[in-house]
């Protein structure tokens, strides 16, 4: 008994040590990744020409709510075309 | 008068007359079926465990798991898989299969990688410290198992109930106690379920009304972060890729868990090119994993095992270790909060748990009742999604250590 007892209290410390020092490396890691990405991997900024762009013939908030109905209507799987 | 004797022999009810156990069982199966249809606790395992559970007690049926050591041929041969259907049938068959190897677990992490979103951690990187110290139920209650009399084995599967993971406690019993596997993976479930019940009951004990008042994006607003995220996308995507590889070198005993929910992570944050891949990962795999999963789990519980002392020593050292795990994030919080000049609201130590999400919904019901403004769902995810993490580094560390 006083053997696994033994192997228990080590098991908290190394146990909590561990879990702490792999969040600890989360964390770093994740600072370094952003950091990493910001400096060398900016955002694409999508261009879109004046010429392409098409006026929808309809306004944007009824658009919406179309999508959003076809898209509760078909649980996501339909896609709105063309109105 | 020999015919109506031998009827009564093709039936089940002698057996029945003579160990009642059976339908004690049937009527626990019942009661967890009530559970997962009419309350809806954790429906998707709940159900199938509990339905098998009813299978492996169906008098006659062979569809309870035998153990271990009658498969056992000796000089570490075992019987294969034709074998097994033959001699114990089908559920023993996919027992084996599936659970023993171990498989079904990481499958299952596979489809939660894919319906994770880190994001909300990478935002708030630093709250993921938090989800280490809510894993301190698992080794505390490890602890106090041995004291009562569970082998360090049984200990080790027990206190993993405190991370709030079922398939990490599953996975770690089937390595280290699967004897026990039927009633761990029922505790760890049904704790789950009540998440919305002990988290909180825990607040309320530990919590002062001014520490959940404190609102998270006035914080942010007196100390914003120090990095924006420019390119979320391609954080996303080289964080899991990044973290497999590191982790796998200080924890190798988590890569099976880990490694697969960071890969079905990685098949999400991809996007459109893998969309095929992440669907099926947290769909239909994930579905099919689960009932496989649950009705074999189910199935362990037999009369003869679940009837036991020491079933009433796992719910009970369940709760315990979920309850001190709660706490001990909660604690680490308080710690923070005494040196720190950020604040944070005691919530996000609540939520260390990998119970994802629902317990960032039910601290975020909390927090709104104290302050209707205080939206904390965000901040609260990136602990609860740190908790999956840390849950399954834990489940490492028992592993290495006691498998």
């Amino acid at each position: 008994m006083n053997g696994n007892f033994e192997i228990a209290l080590q098991l908290l410390g190394i146990g909590m040590l561990t879990v702490f020092l792999i969040l600890f490396l989360v964390v770093f890691l994740g600072n370094i990744i952003i950091r990493f990405v910001n400096r060398f991997i900016p955002p694409v900024e999508t261009k879109t020409s004046r010429t392409n762009v098409v006026q929808p013939a309809i306004s944007t908030g009824k658009m919406a709510a179309i999508v959003a109905a076809v898209q509760a209507v078909t649980e996501g799987k339909g896609k709105v075309v063309n109105v | 008068m020999d015919i109506l004797k031998q009827l009564y022999e093709m039936t089940a009810f002698g057996d029945l007359i003579a160990n009642p156990g059976p339908l004690l069982m049937l009527a626990i199966a019942g009661v967890l079926l009530y559970l997962g249809i009419k309350k809806q606790y954790e429906p998707l395992l709940l159900v199938p465990i509990a339905f098998g559970v009813l299978l492996a007690n169906l008098p006659g049926g062979q569809m309870g798991v035998v153990p271990g050591d009658l498969i056992d041929l000796g000089d570490h041969r075992y019987m294969n898989l034709f074998e097994i259907a033959h001699e114990y049938g089908i559920m023993n068959y996919l027992y084996y299969a599936l659970i023993k190897t171990g498989l079904l677990p990481p499958i299952i992490f596979m489809g939660v990688g894919a319906l994770t979103d880190f994001g909300p951690m990478l935002r708030n990187l630093r709250l993921s410290l938090f989800g280490a110290a809510a894993q301190l139920g698992i080794f505390t209650v490890l602890l106090v198992a041995i004291a009562v009399g569970f082998t360090p084995n049984e200990a080790g599967s027990l206190a993993i109930i405190g991370g709030a993971d079922g398939p990490t406690a599953i996975y770690t019993t089937i390595k280290l106690a699967p004897h026990l596997l039927g009633p761990i993976a029922i505790a760890a479930y049904s704790y789950m379920a009540l998440v919305p019940v002990i988290i909180p009951l825990i607040v309320r004990l530990t919590c002062s009304e001014k520490e959940l008042k404190i609102n998270m994006k006035e914080m942010d607003k007196l100390y914003p972060p120090k990095h924006k995220i420019k390119n979320l996308k391609a954080v996303k995507i080289a964080f899991p890729i990044v973290l497999g590889i590191v982790i796998s070198f200080f924890v190798p005993s988590s890569v099976p868990l880990l490694g697969m929910l960071l890969f079905g992570n990685l098949v999400k944050e991809i996007g459109a090119t893998t969309l095929r891949l992440s669907e099926a990962a947290s769909g239909p795999i994930m579905n099919a994993a689960t009932i496989f999963l649950g009705l074999t789990v189910g199935a362990t519980m037999t009369s003869e095992v679940f009837l036991d002392a020491k079933t009433i020593g796992i719910i009970v050292g369940g709760f315990v270790a979920f309850a001190i795990s709660v706490s001990g994030g909660i604690g680490a919080v308080k710690i923070y909060n005494l040196i720190a000049k950020k604040k944070i609201n005691p919530l996000i130590g609540a939520t260390g748990l990998s119970a994802v999400p629902m317990a960032s919904r039910v601290a975020n019901e909390i927090a709104l009742k104290y302050d209707s403004k205080n939206h904390v769902l965000q901040y609260c995810m990136a602990s609860n999604i740190s908790g999956v993490i840390g849950s399954a580094v834990a489940a490492g560390v028992l592993i290495s250590f006691l498998g």
